[in-house]
C-alpha cells in the first residue's frame, strides 16, 4: 500500500488510570496490523493512531482497546496524511467513511424541480461534525448537493422533493445526534373562547407557508410556532390570527408578559363575575314570572307583574344584551371568517328561544304558541356564564408552575463597576461582571466563583435539600440562594441563558406541545359543533315529522297544548347547548401542563407531550455506566494488609508513595487515606514507572505500589496476596500490590463507585416491571462486576460510544419500548434512537437536547419519579377524556328526547343542560388539578 | 382563489339549505294534505322553515368550503 492510504485518527479513551494503563493501551494498539505509529496521552484520554487504511480499519483498533479493557469516546477528527490540529472538542457520533459517498457526483436535476434549504444544525463542534452531517445527508436518494458549514451552524442542503422530504433530511441529521434548530415564535392570543378556538388558529396558521408546526394552548393563551423565516414573517402570522377575529400579539420579556397575562386574566374572571351578577340577579325573577304563568297556585308569592310577557322581555333582553353578548359578537366574529366554537352553539340555542318567546309576546302565532321561553334564555346564559366564571378562575391555576419559576428569580444584583459595588437591575448584568454576594441574597445570574467561600442552597433548581458549599472556580446558578459567607462570582451565563430561563423555556415550550393521545380529541373537538348541529337538525326533523305525533306530545300532562314546533325546538336546543366541545379540547393540555409543570418542581423537564405519553409504556430501561449509574470517578474501596501489618499501615504507605502522583488513581488513594484521618506526610523520593506503579522513598525504606511485575521485577513475593488480589480484580476492581523494601505488604484498590441511589432505582425499576439493562463500553469482567451490584441483570458490554444507538434498534426490534438514561456527549445518538431519552442534569448540552426527559437532579430515583409522573399524567388525560366523551355520549341522546318515549316527558331541560355543559369543563381542569396533590417521589 | 371559494361556499350553502327547507316544506304540507284538521299550524311551518333554514345555514357552511378548496385545487 502506498503511503496515500496512511490515515492519523485521534481517538478518545476512557479508563486509563497510570502510566500501566497507557502501556495497555499503547501495546494493544501497536499489536494491531497495519499500525504505523501509536502515541498515548494519558492527560487527554486519548491516543493518535497512524494505520494503513489498505491493511486495518478503526474498528479494528477501537475492539483492540476495549478488549484491553477501556472505553473507546468518540474520534475527535480525521486527518488524511495532513498536519491539521485535532480540535479540543469532540463530535457527538462519526460517520464511518465510505469514499462511495463522499466522492458521489452531484446529481442533476433532470426534472428542474429542485428546492434548496436552509437548516440551523445544533451540536456541531467541529469540522468533522460538517463533514459527517454532508455524509449522511448526501446518501439520501434525492439529495443533489449538501453543504454544512461549521461556524454558522448552517446546513445549504439541494434535493429532489419528490425522491425525498425536508422531513427525511431532517430525521438522517437527528439520527447522528445533531439537532436541527428551527425558528420558532410565540404569541400571546387574545379572544380564544373554548378549544376549538384554539383549533381554529392552529388550522389558519398552518395554511400558511412555512409554518411547520403550530401549537395553540386554549388554556395559556398563547401560540407556539415552528416556522421557515425565509418563507414566512410574524407579522404574516399575526395578521392571520387576526384574521378570524382574535388578537394576537408577540411576546416579550418573560416577566412583562406574566404581568400581562395575569391583568387580562383578572380582566376576564372581572368581566365574567359581572356578567354572572347581572345574570343572576335577572334570571331568577325572570324563572321565577316565568315558571308563575303555568304553576301560579305553586309559586303565589311571585309579584304578577312579573309573569307579565312584556316585563319578562325587558329583563332578558338585558340578559341577552349584557352577559349574552358575548356569545353573538364571538359567533358574529367566527361566521364572518368561516369558524365555527363554542359561541355559536349558544348563540344558536339561546338566540331560538328568545326570538320564539318575543314573536309569541306581541304577535298571535295561534293555538300552542300561548307558553314562552324567557326563562330558558336568561338561564341558558346564566348557568355558562357561570361557567365561565369558574372555568377563568380555575384555568390560572394549572399554569402555576411557570408562575412559580418566574417567581424565583432575582430582581436587582450588586456588581463591580470600576472598582465600586453598585446595585443595579438583574437585567443590566452583562458576562464576565463580577457580582458580589451577601449572605441571604439571591443570585442573579449564573457564573463561577472567583473569591471567597459559601454554601448556597440550591433546592429551587437541584431539588437538593442540603445547601452546597462553593469554593473558587465552583459554577454558581442564578436564582439560588447565599446562606452563609460573602463571596464574588464572575457572571458566565445571564437574560435567556441562564439555567433558570433555559428551565422555563422548556417547561413552557413542554406545556404548550401536545401529547399523540390529544390528536384523537382534537379530531373530534374538530368535528364536533358541526355534529353537534346535524344532530340537533335531525332531531328536530324527527320530533316534528314523527316523534310529536307517535308519542302524543300534544296530549301529554307536561306538554299538553304544546305546538309541534315549539317542542321540536325545545329538543334541538337542549341538544345544542348540552354539548361540550370544551371538556373533549381541555382533557389533554389540562393534564399535560399540570403534570409537566409538576415535573418541574419536581427537577424533571419533560420536554413535551410525546415523552410524557410514552414514558408511562417504557418497559425496558437502559442505563449508561461510567457516569450515569456510577460516579465516574475513582474511589478507595479496598484496603488488605499481610499478616504482619495492619490496613492503616498499608494504607498509609500506599498514600505517602502516590502523594506526589497527579493521576485519579492517586488522587482517590490519597483522598481514602484522608477519609481515614491517617496522616500521609510527603516522600522523601518519587518515582513513576511507566506502566508499571511507583516507587517512592521514606524513613529510608523503599515504597513500591503498582502491579504484579514490579513486584516480580523487584523480587518480592505475593504469593499471599494473590488470591485477595484476584477476587478485588474479578469485581472489577483496580488492585495495587504495596511492597516495603523487600516485603509485599498489602493491597489498595480503586474502582469507581456506584451513585448512592442507583441500587434502590434499579430495585424500584424492577418491581414496576421494567426490565433494566446497563450499556458500557467496559470489558465483560467489569461490566458484570457493576451490574451485580446494582442487581442488573442483562448487561451489553464492549459497546463502541457509536454502537449504542444500535444496541438500543436491536432491543427495539425485540418489540421493547426502551428509555435510555445517559449523560455523555456520545450518548446523543442512544438518546435520540430510544423511544424516551433522559438525560441527567450534569450532562453536556447535547444530550439534554436529545432527550425527551431531562432530570435536573444527578438522582436516579428521579427516572423512577418521571414514570410515575407520566403513569400518573395518562391516568388523568384518560379520565378526563372518558368525562368528556362520556358526558356527551351519554348527554347527548338524552337532550335529544330519547327517553321521552317511556317517562313522557324531557329529562333535561336546557337550563339544566347549560349548567351540565357549564360543569363539564370545570370538572375536567378540576380533576387536572387534583394531580398537585399526588406524590411521585 | 380564497374569494371564488367563499363565493362558491356561499352560494352552494344557500342552494343546499333552501333544498333542506323545501324538503321540510313538502314533507309538512304532505303530512297536513291527508287530514281533516292539519298537524302543524302555518306558524309551525314558516317557524320551522327559519329555524331549518339556520341550522343547515351553519352546517352546510362548515363542509362546503373544504369541499370547494379541494375542486378548485
Amino acid at each position: 500500500m502506498g503511503s496515500d492510504t496512511i490515515m492519523k485518527e485521534t481517538i478518545g479513551i476512557f479508563g486509563m488510570t497510570c502510566m500501566h494503563c497507557h502501556k495497555r493501551v499503547k501495546d494493544a494498539i501497536s499489536k494491531v496490523n497495519g499500525v504505523k505509529s501509536v502515541d498515548v496521552s494519558l492527560a487527554n484520554n486519548s491516543a493518535t493512531v497512524e494505520f494503513d487504511e489498505g491493511v486495518t480499519n478503526l474498528n479494528a483498533i477501537n475492539k483492540a482497546v476495549t478488549d484491553a479493557g477501556y472505553e473507546v469516546g468518540d474520534r475527535k477528527i480525521t486527518l488524511s496524511g495532513s498536519q491539521e490540529k485535532p480540535t479540543d472538542k469532540s463530535c457527538p457520533v462519526v460517520i464511518e467513511e465510505d469514499k462511495e459517498t463522499v466522492e458521489k457526483p452531484v446529481e442533476h436535476d433532470k426534472s428542474g424541480a429542485s428546492t434548496t434549504i436552509t437548516l440551523k444544525i445544533s451540536g456541531m463542534t467541529c469540522a468533522a461534525c460538517a463533514a459527517n452531517i454532508e455524509k449522511v445527508t448526501r446518501k439520501l436518494k434525492g439529495v443533489i448537493s449538501s453543504t454544512v458549514n461549521v461556524s454558522i451552524e448552517k446546513a445549504s442542503i439541494t434535493y429532489d422533493p419528490s425522491r425525498v422530504s425536508q422531513k427525511d433530511i431532517e430525521n438522517a441529521i437527528k439520527s447522528i445526534g445533531y439537532g436541527i434548530v428551527k425558528d420558532k415564535i410565540s404569541f400571546d392570543v387574545g379572544g380564544m373562547t373554548c378549544a376549538a378556538c384554539a383549533q381554529n388558529i392552529e388550522k389558519v396558521l398552518k395554511k400558511l407557508t412555512g409554518v411547520e408546526s403550530v401549537a395553540v394552548n386554549f388554556s395559556l393563551a398563547k401560540a407556539h410556532v415552528e416556522y421557515d423565516s425565509s418563507l414566512v414573517s410574524a407579522a404574516d402570522m399575526i395578521s392571520a390570527i387576526e384574521g378570524i377575529g382574535y388578537t394576537a400579539s408577540r411576546k416579550v420579556d418573560k416577566k412583562e408578559s406574566e404581568d400581562r397575562e395575569r391583568k387580562a386574566r383578572e380582566d376576564e374572571i372581572k368581566k365574567q363575575r359581572t356578567n354572572l351578577i347581572i345574570a343572576v340577579g335577572l334570571g331568577i325573577p325572570i324563572a321565577l314570572g316565568d315558571m308563575a304563568n303555568m304553576f301560579s297556585n305553586f309559586l303565589w308569592f311571585v309579584p304578577s307583574f312579573l309573569a307579565d310577557n312584556r316585563v319578562l322581555f325587558v329583563l332578558t333582553t338585558i340578559v341577552m344584551l349584557f352577559p349574552g353578548r358575548q356569545f353573538f359578537v364571538g359567533t358574529y366574529k367566527g361566521l364572518k371568517h368561516g369558524v365555527t366554537d363554542m359561541n355559536l352553539l349558544i348563540a344558536t340555542g339561546t338566540g331560538a328561544a328568545y326570538v320564539v318567546s318575543v314573536a309569541a309576546t306581541f304577535l298571535d302565532l295561534g293555538p300552542g304558541y300561548m307558553h314562552t321561553y324567557y326563562d330558558t334564555a336568561a338561564l341558558l346564559i346564566t348557568f355558562i356564564v357561570l361557567g365561565r366564571y369558574l372555568e377563568a378562575t380555575t384555568k390560572g391555576k394549572t399554569s402555576e408552575a411557570i408562575r412559580k419559576l418566574i417567581g424565583l428569580q432575582a430582581k436587582t444584583a450588586r456588581i463591580i463597576v470600576e472598582g465600586v459595588e453598585k446595585d443595579v437591575p438583574v437585567e443590566d448584568v452583562k458576562v464576565d461582571d463580577i457580582v458580589v454576594m451577601r449572605p441571604g441574597e439571591k443570585l442573579p445570574v449564573d457564573g463561577v466563583v472567583s473569591e471567597g467561600v459559601s454554601a448556597v442552597d440550591e433546592a429551587m433548581i437541584t431539588g437538593e435539600s442540603i445547601p452546597v458549599e462553593k469554593n473558587p472556580g465552583d459554577t454558581v446558578i442564578g436564582s439560588t440562594i447565599n446562606k452563609s459567607g460573602s463571596f464574588k462570582f464572575k457572571a458566565t451565563k445571564v437574560g435567556s441563558d441562564t439555567a433558570l430561563a433555559r428551565i422555563i423555556e422548556l417547561v413552557e415550550n413542554a406545556q404548550t406541545s401536545k401529547a399523540p393521545i390529544q390528536k384523537i380529541a382534537d379530531v373530534v373537538a374538530g368535528h364536533f359543533i358541526l355534529a353537534v348541529h346535524v344532530i340537533a337538525l335531525l332531531a328536530f326533523f324527527f320530533w316534528f315529522f314523527i316523534g310529536f305525533e307517535m308519542f302524543g306530545v300534544a296530549g301529554s300532562a307536561a306538554f299538553a297544548g304544546v305546538s309541534p314546533f315549539l317542542f321540536s325546538l325545545l329538543i334541538s336546543i337542549t341538544v345544542l347547548v348540552i354539548s361540550c366541545p370544551c371538556a373533549v379540547g381541555l382533557a389533554t393540555p389540562a393534564a399535560t401542563m399540570v403534570g409537566t409543570g409538576k415535573g418541574a418542581e419536581n427537577g424533571i423537564l419533560i420536554k413535551g407531550g410525546e415523552p410524557l405519553e410514552m414514558a408511562h409504556k417504557l418497559n425496558t430501561i437502559v442505563f449508561d455506566k461510567t457516569g450515569t449509574l456510577t460516579r465516574g470517578e475513582p474511589v478507595l474501596t479496598d484496603v488488605k494488609s499481610s499478616a504482619s501489618h495492619t490496613e492503616e499501615e498499608v494504607l498509609r504507605m500506599a498514600a505517602i508513595a502516590e502523594k506526589g502522583s497527579e493521576h485519579p488513581l492517586g488522587e482517590a488513594i490519597v483522598k481514602g487515606a484522608a477519609s481515614r484521618n491517617i496522616n500521609v506526610p510527603d516522600a522523601e523520593s518519587f518515582k513513576a514507572i511507566a506502566g508499571h506503579g511507583v516507587e517512592a522513598g521514606f524513613g529510608g525504606k523503599r515504597i513500591l505500589l503498582g502491579t504484579r511485575k514490579l513486584m516480580a521485577d523487584n523480587g518480592i513475593d505475593v504469593t499471599h496476596l494473590n488470591a485477595s488480589m484476584e477476587k478485588m480484580e474479578n469485581d472489577g476492581k483496580t488492585a495495587m500490590l504495596i511492597g516495603l523494601d523487600k516485603e509485599a505488604i498489602g493491597i489498595v484498590a480503586v474502582a469507581d463507585t456506584l451513585k448512592e441511589n442507583s441500587k434502590e432505582a434499579v430495585d424500584r425499576l424492577h418491581k414496576m416491571g421494567i426490565e433494566v439493562v446497563m450499556i458500557t463500553g467496559d470489558n465483560a469482567r467489569t461490566a458484570s462486576a457493576i451490574a451485580k451490584q446494582v442487581g442488573i441483570d442483562r448487561v451489553l458490554a464492549e459497546v463502541l460510544p457509536q454502537d449504542k444507538a444500535s444496541e438500543i434498534k436491536k432491543l427495539q426490534a425485540e418489540g421493547k419500548i426502551v428509555a435510555m438514561v445517559g449523560d455523555g456527549i456520545n450518548d446523543a445518538p442512544a438518546l435520540t434512537q430510544s423511544d424516551v431519552g433522559i438525560a441527567m442534569g450534569a450532562g453536556t448540552d447535547v444530550a439534554m437536547e436529545s432527550a425527551g426527559i431531562v432530570l435536573i437532579k444527578n438522582d436516579l430515583l428521579d427516572v423512577v419519579a418521571s414514570i410515575r409522573l407520566s403513569k400518573l399524567t395518562m391516568s388523568k388525560i384518560k379520565q378526563n377524556l372518558f368525562w368528556a366523551f362520556g358526558y356527551n355520549t351519554i348527554g347527548i341522546p338524552l337532550a335529544a328526547g330519547i327517553l321521552y318515549p317511556f317517562y313522557h316527558t324531557i329529562i333535561i331541560t336546557p337550563a339544566v343542560a347549560a349548567a351540565f355543559m357549564a360543569m363539564s369543563s370545570i370538572s375536567v381542569t378540576t380533576n387536572s388539578l387534583l394531580l398537585k396533590r399526588s406524590r411521585i417521589k | 382563489m380564497k374569494g371564488k371559494t367563499g363565493m362558491y361556499s356561499l352560494i352552494a350553502s344557500i342552494v343546499s339549505s333552501i333544498v333542506i327547507v323545501v324538503l321540510f316544506l313538502a314533507l309538512a304540507l304532505l303530512k297536513n294534505s291527508g287530514r281533516a284538521i292539519p298537524l302543524y299550524t302555518d306558524v309551525d311551518i314558516m317557524a320551522g322553515m327559519i329555524f331549518v333554514f339556520i341550522l343547515s345555514m351553519i352546517v352546510s357552511a362548515s363542509i362546503w368550503p373544504g369541499i370547494i378548496e379541494k375542486r378548485l385545487k
